[in-house]
């Protein structure tokens, strides 16, 4: 499998020429499986761009969104494939007892926040609640899995052979819980993320802004860190970026990971921040540097 | 494969853990999975010496005990009478500590209802005779 970042941002877009190394979209990974075919993880506005380099004879679009906070949804009115008649997209993403995926969806897709309804986009869209057990798409087996987060939240399992990937995008599991400790029964998102080849985690604030931070569904470091080290993943990408932080902030913000993850035995090498167009292999250890 | 506890569990566990008011959380089976550290002082044991216990099992330990002082089986309760139920109970007896002393409990059990249907329940309980 081959993961690419379009979108390592959380919470709103940044742009702006601070930004522009670990990009200003929102969250929106691309994962490319071992048949060629592709999963679109959210939709933040990173799909935008994903959506323009789409080749024109579209294959049918499975995109999987982790809730429907605007950041991770923000982009869909904006992937060039949702005006294509010929297109055929699932949006798979978490069920509710209050309304259908799409029913929640047109709320932002829908007047006064959008020109467009739902109803209206061109293409073949479905909507549909995530299965409650491991489901297939093409060569991958998909599981989903509510985790700590505000609002009803998932995370990915994606197993393609035998590589996977877990992306927990939103996720606070050291919430009055002391992670270091905690029985692994009571660890958030444990049984998705455990032994997984890459493992992409909320990492938006510094230990330091945590505290003024506390039950807003996100990690601080050393809860992202811990959590990574509890479910023993081979590899860690920190991701969904404060909007405040610009790229030297992330530069620090790294290194200061790469030290506490070593100390926390981590191997080296095996941890690395998300930046918009960042490509990896997953499995076979090789790194696609981001194009500049 | 499954290690790790329903996520409502999870959220109700950490949620009990910082609380000053006794509470206790019980699968849907009624063992309890967790109480916390008030709930250990009131019955003289942390939950880790404690540990996971079936229903018979800490009932017989703890009580509850009824008003001639002779265990009530957790059956009987009108807690577990409602919580099968999924309804929400309120409740008055008596429980032991470890060490012997006895407490008039008032309890408020609350179902743990998820999608997939209930998951167990968290119990508060409020000592009657005293602070």
């Amino acid at each position: 499998m081959k993961a690419k970042v379009w979108g390592a941002r959380g919470s709103v877009p940044a742009p702006g020429p601070e930004m522009n190394r670990y990009g200003g979209n929102t969250s929106c990974v691309e994962l490319e499986l071992s048949d060629g075919s592709t999963l679109i993880i959210d939709a933040g506005t990173g799909i935008r761009s994903l959506g323009v380099g789409f080749a024109k004879k579209l294959p049918k679009i499975n995109i999987l969104l982790t809730h429907l906070h605007l950041d991770h949804i923000q982009g869909l009115m904006f992937f060039a494939p949702c005006f294509r008649s010929d297109s055929e997209i699932t949006i798979w993403g978490p069920s509710s007892p209050e309304a259908s995926l799409e029913e929640r969806i047109a709320r932002y897709i829908s007047a006064p926040l959008s020109p467009v309804e739902v109803r209206e986009l061109p293409c073949e869209v479905s909507f549909l609640d995530c299965p409650a057990t491991e489901w297939e798409l093409g060569p991958a087996r998909i599981r989903a899995e509510a985790v700590t987060h505000r609002g009803p939240t998932l995370g990915y399992r994606i197993t393609d052979g035998d590589t996977s990937l877990c992306y927990i995008s939103d996720h606070e599991p050291g919430l009055g819980a002391p992670l270091e400790t905690l029985e692994r029964e009571w660890i958030s998102g444990y049984d998705l993320a455990r032994d997984a080849d890459l493992l992409i985690h909320d990492c938006q604030y510094t230990d330091d802004e945590y505290p003024e931070h506390v039950g807003w569904g996100h990690s601080r470091l050393t809860d992202t860190l811990t959590f990574a080290r509890r479910v023993e993943a081979k590899r860690l990408m920190l991701f969904h970026h404060d909007p405040l932080h610009s790229d030297d902030f992330l530069d620090d913000f790294f290194g200061n990971a790469v030290e506490r993850w070593e100390e926390l035995g981590g191997q080296r090498g095996s941890i690395e921040m998300a930046a918009e167009r960042l490509e990896v292999q997953i499995g076979p250890r090789e790194r696609i540097p981001a194009a500049t | 494969m499954e290690t790790q506890r329903p996520l409502e569990l999870i959220l109700a566990r950490n949620f009990l853990t910082n609380l000053s008011t006794p509470a206790l959380l019980v699968d849907s089976s009624g063992g309890i999975i967790f109480y916390n550290e008030a709930a250990g002082g009131l019955l003289g044991m942390s939950f880790e010496e404690f540990g996971h216990k079936p229903a018979a099992e800490w009932t017989h330990a703890i009580g509850p005990f009824g008003e001639n002082g002779e265990p009530v089986s957790i059956e009987e309760l009108s807690t577990t009478k409602a919580l099968r139920r999924g309804r929400p109970a309120h409740d008055s007896f008596t429980i032991h500590s470890v060490k012997g002393d006895e407490y008039e409990i008032e309890s408020t059990a609350l179902p743990i209802v998820a999608d997939g249907g209930q998951e167990g329940a968290m119990i508060f309980l409020w000592v009657k005779n005293g602070d």
